[in-house]
Parts: structure tokens; C-alpha cells; sequence
């Protein structure tokens, strides 16, 4: 049988308390989560933190309402006229700063 | 019913409990219209055939006894190559297909196949396909009857983010609206899906940090209706006052932002791009959000609500009633948006229950009782799933073995799943008379070390490397060995029977009250086994690798079997795109590398008969006549 070594030794000595979470110690219901042994509670100002950017984080949200409101044109004109049309451009009075005047 | 409906409901829930002299007293709803249209065996009117999702016949035409006699009656192919998904709807005389990108939509003449009735294909911006993450597929088509002012319609999603609403007769749009963006890695694969007045369209883009959600159109005008977010505030997600109520230890409020750090969830995926159920007298739909963004878990600490839910939401508003977390803070990229089935069984206690059961990518089988959430059982559908050593019934929470977890400056290995998970998108089967499941299973494992990296909307987000191969019950020198197909009950948690597959069954199964189960494989056979025994009776070599499900339909008298073959999907991502580094496609290259030794890119239908027979069984039909006056 071969014999540890001390660094084998100290290496499964480090990863004992890594394998620790296991998902059954909750903070309140449904909020279970736990940082690996080694690893932070909080990762901003950490090495893992992402540093995202705020205008990058904005961008779906921004784009969402954007179509919302392209769509919202396009039923307005529909529902007046009983034609779609899907190039808002092409909708009288499109504006695309504002919703369509409420029915 | 527990609940105490509201008005709305209660005049549903009425005219369910009387039955047949309230249907005769006021005009059916869209809702009847389509439950009475997928009683009868010539239609299969929407994913999953009804609104139990159980890809399940009645029709007995083709039996165990006969099946050896079953042979293709006729074929179409869309014209496009890359994965074909999904399974083509049936109404009445008309087939309705879809093809992946560029998504054009047909429908063929039942009695005469070989005529296009019509076909609509969009123009699309060609970038949205680089912001596809697993293949340019699109999983089907939905159908709505009509009413006194609308003819009937299809609903198509498109991949660069639309939705359009077909006129059934004629092919044309009645209208087009916006729904995603691929200018910020948005795009569409799934079916959309059609509850009353309302067609819900899902999301895609969890590789590409797209935070989720589900949004309810009005069938004739296109106008929202409302949508529902998979993460974020509560008015985003749209909770019940009562969300959770039955089960609290679930989590119930404010858990969309207090499980992630800061913003996070802004960019937490959670999409849906799986399939829908629907129990009309719950008026409540069903379906399950992806995985957290991204694959790299350090960059995201938390439970990472609401992603990898099982979420029970009415119809009528989008609340939801209930969301049961199955992966919390995932590790795995285990996507939860796998197909829900809905059934009604005795429970162990003897207690007839609704349940939905649902195989999801983590290795476990769900089953809840569908009117409240309450967990009847999750059981592993293969031994050799390691990430978790059980889910406790009465606390709802998944015992991790950490050995298995990931985290960064650390390389994973041997853990099963895979990130292509157990389970994948294929639309599976439910025989009500054996109480089974047939379950289309992947064998795969993994390693997996995650790696920093920015989050630049429209971009890729995985952060993740990964070495995919069979599981420890598959030929892991050869590359062979990467599926199964097991039938599952949900009550005992026993498999009726299992059998390996070559690769992984990734388009789900059907089965039929002939005892026949059916199912596509991946190097390019339609399959029939036994129902009660597993045992392959009858199978056929088609043009290239099955991602879809099979379907079936009566015509004229005659059962017809059809099935889409064209290989692709995440599985085919390295012969479709020609990768060969095995880390390449997600991981997803290496696994799969023997592919190509077997099948090659089609796209089609494939249509089988008992004997062949069918509608060119007359060699004169279809025939070119000169028109009268003309020389023969």
C-alpha cells in the first residue's frame, strides 16, 4: 500500500471543508444558499467579482419597452382601421416617443 | 377545488360540472373547441396533442400484432436542412408544417399530400442565427379554431424574435408582433401556445444573459395581454396574493431579487423555451423557466429565484398560484423547461390526485399535485446521477453532494447529468391504461470548469468549459452508448423496463392504446417497442437523425404514423456546423463525435400507413388531366 504523502495529505485536509454545501441550511424559506468553504458570502470587491456595467444590465429592459411600444402602435392602427401593418413608420401619427392615444 | 375561484372561474368551473347541458346552453369557448377538436382522432391540434400533454392515441389501428406491417405511405421535405423539432399539427384535411430557420410554415392537402395548400415564409434578419445558442430549430406551430368574427389561425414563433398570427385557410399574416430582441441575444425556438383567446409565447437566450419570461397576446388583435418574468420584483414575476400558500417552505415573496447579489437578476435568464400544459377546470397552465446566467456559478450567488421552477400560472392573468424551485443555484446549466405531463392517479395513500410529472435535465422525474404544488415524489430516473444524493419530500430541497458541485478555480469531473442533462427538450408520452411514462432518456456526463467574463448585451454569457461523454453505463471509449428509453411510474417510482440506446433519445416519445410506444433516435429510425415488455417490434431507416416527436392521425378510415427527420438540436451542433474541437458546441462536439459515422443533415416529414396504403394508393390521384379541349 503506498503511503500519503504530507502534501497529498494537507491537500485532503483542504478539501474537507470545501465540499460543505449541501443545500438543506436555510437562511428563510426558499433562500437556501451557503458560500463554498473558501469562497465569499459576497462577491463584489472580491477576485470573482463581474464589475458589470449598469448601462449593459439596462440594455433588455430598454429594448422590451421599445418593442411594447412599436406593438402597441401596431394594434392601435389595426383596431381603427381592420388593417395590420407591421412598419410602424408607415402608421399615420407614429410617434415613436409616445404611446398611441388611448382608445 | 381548495381554492376559492373567482367570478370568472367559477362560471368555467360551473359550466365543467354540468357538462353537456351547459355546452348545449352557450357558445363553446376556444377552450371547448379545442378539447372536443383533440377527442377526435383526425386532429392533433396542438404540441402534446390535447392539453394534458400526453402525447397519447386512443386509436388501436396500428397494434403490437400488426405493426411489422407498417410502411411510409408518402413524404415531404420542407426544403431547409438543420434540426427539425417539434411534430406537424393536423386539422381536419390539412397537415400544418414547420422548418428551423428560416421558419416558413406550410400546409399540405390530406387527401392529395403531395400538393403545398399553401406556404408563408418570413424574411428575417440572417443575424439571428448568431445569437442562436444550440441550433436554428423552432419546436412547432399552434392552432386556434375561430369564432364568429376571425377565421381560423396558426401561430408561428420566429427566431428572430416574432410572433404571427396565419390565416389556417389562406397562409397570409393577420398579424406580426415583437417579442424578442436579438439585438440583446433574444430569440425564439419554442411553440407558441394557444389557452381560450390567448396564444403565450415563451423566451430564449439564457447563454446570452436574456432574463426570461412568458407574455399572453390576444389571438386577433396581438395586443398584450400580460407578462410574466422568471426573476426580479414580484410585480414582475406576477405573483398570486396566495403564491405558495400551500407549500411555504418553497419560498413565496421577494425571493425574484433577495437570492441574487445586487442586479444580477437583470441578466439572470430563467427563459422558457420548453412546452406547456393546461387544465382547464384549474385555469391553470404550467410550464418550467430555464437555467441562471451565467453557466458560471460564482458570478452569481443565491438560490437564483425564480429560474429552474415548476410554475402553476392562470391563464387569465398570468398569476401564479405556485412555483416549486427544483435546482437552486445551478451548477449544471440543468435548463428546467423540460415537458410537462398531466395525468390522474391514486397517490400512495389511495387519494385519486391531479398530477403533472415532469423529467427534468437535473436526472430527476417531478410529480406534483397540479392544483396546489404539493411534491408527491422525484425520483432519479437513472441510478447514476451523482449532483445530488435525494430530494427530501417534506422540505422540497435537493441533498447537493458536493463533490459534484462547480465552482471556478476547480476542475469538475464525472459529474452526471450533463449539462444536455438526462432529459432534454424531447416531448414525451403518458399511457394512461399502464400508468406509464415513456421517458426518451440521455446518458451523459461530464466535466466542467468555469471561467470569468463580462456581460456585453448580445452577446455570449456562458463562462463554462466542458468535456462531455457516456455515462458509466455507456461505451465511454467508443463515444456509443448515450441513451435510454424507460417506462416510468410516477406512483411507485419504478421502471416498468429499460433499454440502451446508441445516442440519446432527444425528441420524445408516443404512445397508443395499440401498446406501442414510439420514438425517433438520433442516427435516423422511427422506432415501435412493446409498451409493457420494451421490446423493439418494428423500426425503419429514415432519411437522416429524428429531434422531433412522433405524431398520429386518422385520415379516411386509416391511422397514419408522422414524424419530422432532419438531425441538428444542441446534439448535432458539430456536424451541423462542422466543430470539431471537442469542447466546441457547448460541449456538446466531443460527445456526439461518432454522429456523423450514422446520419446526415435532412429535414422533412415522413409519413408511415399500415402497408404503405394511403392516399396514392390510386396511382390516378394527383395525376396531371389536360384540361378539356386540349390535346392528350
Amino acid at each position: 500500500m503506498k503511503l500519503l504523502t504530507p502534501i497529498t495529505l494537507s491537500l485532503a485536509l483542504l478539501a474537507g471543508p470545501a465540499l460543505a454545501y449541501d443545500g438543506t441550511n436555510c437562511k428563510e424559506p426558499g433562500n437556501c444558499w451557503e458560500p463554498k468553504p473558501g469562497y465569499p458570502e459576497e462577491i463584489a470587491g472580491t477576485q470573482y467579482d463581474p464589475q458589470h456595467d449598469p448601462a449593459e444590465l439596462s440594455k433588455q429592459q430598454e429594448s422590451i419597452a421599445a418593442m411594447d411600444q412599436r406593438n402597441a402602435w401596431r394594434v392601435h392602427h389595426m383596431k381603427q382601421t381592420g388593417e395590420f401593418v407591421y412598419d410602424v413608420r408607415q402608421i399615420p401619427d407614429y410617434d415613436e416617443n409616445t404611446s398611441p392615444p388611448s382608445p | 377545488m381548495s381554492k376559492q375561484p373567482r367570478s370568472r372561474v367559477s362560471a368555467l368551473a360551473i359550466a365543467v360540472a354540468t357538462g353537456a347541458t351547459m355546452i348545449a346552453a352557450a357558445p363553446a369557448s376556444a377552450n371547448d373547441r379545442l378539447v372536443e377538436m383533440a377527442e377526435d382522432p383526425s386532429n392533433w391540434i396542438m404540441t402534446g396533442r390535447d392539453y394534458n400533454a400526453q402525447n397519447y392515441s386512443e386509436m388501436t389501428g396500428i397494434n403490437k400484432e400488426n405493426v411489422t406491417e407498417l410502411r411510409p405511405a408518402w413524404s415531404f421535405s420542407t426544403g431547409v436542412l438543420h434540426g427539425h423539432e417539434g411534430t406537424p399539427l393536423v386539422v381536419g384535411d390539412v397537415m400544418y408544417a414547420h422548418s428551423p430557420y428560416p421558419n416558413t410554415t406550410f400546409a399540405l392537402d390530406l387527401n392529395e399530400p403531395g400538393k403545398i395548400l399553401w406556404q408563408n415564409e418570413p424574411k428575417q434578419n440572417p443575424t439571428a442565427r448568431t445569437v442562436a445558442c444550440c441550433d436554428v430549430v423552432n419546436r412547432g406551430l399552434a392552432y386556434w379554431p375561430g369564432d364568429d368574427d376571425q377565421d381560423a389561425l396558426i401561430f408561428r414563433t420566429q427566431l428572430d424574435g416574432h410572433i404571427a398570427a396565419l390565416n389556417a385557410e389562406t397562409g397570409e399574416t393577420v398579424w406580426m408582433m415583437e417579442n424578442s430582441d436579438i439585438a440583446v441575444g433574444s430569440t425564439l425556438t419554442i411553440a407558441p401556445y394557444v389557452i381560450k383567446d390567448m396564444v403565450l409565447v415563451g423566451s430564449s437566450g439564457a447563454e446570452l444573459g436574456v432574463r426570461g419570461y412568458v407574455t399572453a397576446y390576444d389571438v386577433k388583435t396581438g395586443e398584450q395581454r400580460w407578462r410574466a418574468y422568471a426573476t426580479g420584483p414580484d410585480e414582475d414575476i406576477v405573483l398570486a396574493e396566495d403564491f405558495n400558500e400551500p407549500n411555504p417552505h418553497y419560498g413565496q415573496f421577494d425571493l425574484g431579487t433577495e437570492t441574487w447579489e445586487g442586479d444580477a437578476w437583470k441578466i439572470g435568464g430563467g427563459t422558457n423555451w420548453g412546452w406547456y400544459a393546461y387544465d382547464p377546470q384549474e385555469d391553470l397552465f404550467y410550464y418550467g423557466s430555464g437555467n441562471p446566467a451565467p453557466w458560471n456559478e460564482t458570478m452569481r450567488p443565491g438560490d437564483n429565484k425564480w429560474t429552474m421552477a415548476i410554475w402553476g400560472r392562470e391563464a387569465e392573468t398570468g398569476e401564479a398560484k405556485f412555483a416549486y424551485q427544483k435546482t437552486p443555484h445551478d451548477e449544471w446549466d440543468y435548463a428546467g423547461v423540460n415537458v410537462m405531463m398531466l395525468s390522474e392517479q391514486e397517490d400512495k395513500e389511495g387519494n385519486m390526485r391531479k398530477l403533472l410529472t415532469h423529467p427534468d435535465r437535473n436526472g430527476i422525474v417531478y410529480t406534483l399535485d397540479r392544483t396546489n404544488g404539493d411534491l408527491i415524489s422525484a425520483d432519479k430516473m437513472d441510478d447514476t446521477v451523482n449532483w445530488v444524493r435525494e430530494v427530501q419530500l417534506d422540505t422540497g430541497l435537493p441533498v447537493r453532494d458536493p463533490e459534484f458541485g462547480t465552482r471556478m478555480d476547480h476542475n469538475a469531473r464525472d459529474i452526471c447529468p450533463s449539462a444536455m442533462g438526462y432529459h432534454n427538450q424531447g416531448h414525451d408520452s403518458y399511457d394512461p391504461e399502464r400508468k406509464l411514462f415513456m421517458l426518451g432518456i440521455n446518458h451523459i456526463c461530464m466535466d466542467w470548469e468555469p471561467f470569468m467574463l463580462p456581460y456585453r448585451a448580445g452577446q455570449f454569457f456562458v463562462g463554462a468549459t466542458l468535456n462531455m461523454y457516456p455515462g458509466p453505463k455507456g461505451d465511454r471509449q467508443n463515444y456509443l452508448g448515450l441513451g435510454q428509453v424507460k417506462a416510468y411510474d410516477a406512483i411507485s417510482g419504478e421502471m416498468a423496463w429499460e433499454k440502451m440506446e446508441r445516442f440519446s433519445v432527444w425528441g420524445g416519445t408516443m404512445a397508443t392504446a395499440g401498446g406501442l410506444t414510439f420514438y425517433g433516435t438520433l442516427d435516423g429510425f422511427i422506432k415501435a417497442r412493446d409498451s409493457d415488455t420494451g421490446d423493439l417490434l418494428w423500426k425503419f431507416k429514415l432519411p437522416s437523425g429524428v429531434i422531433g416527436h412522433p405524431m398520429t392521425y386518422k385520415h379516411d378510415g386509416r391511422q397514419y404514423i408522422a414524424i419530422y427527420y432532419g438531425v441538428g438540436g444542441w446534439p448535432g451542433v458539430g456536424l451541423v456546423f462542422d466543430l470539431e474541437d471537442p469542447t466546441a458546441g457547448l460541449g456538446s462536439v466531443g460527445a456526439f463525435r461518432r454522429l456523423q459515422e450514422y446520419t446526415q443533415m435532412g429535414g422533412g416529414i415522413m409519413v408511415f400507413s399500415l402497408n404503405g396504403d394511403g392516399p396514392y394508393s390510386d396511382p390516378m390521384v394527383g395525376e396531371y388531366v389536360a384540361e378539356e379541349g386540349e390535346d392528350t
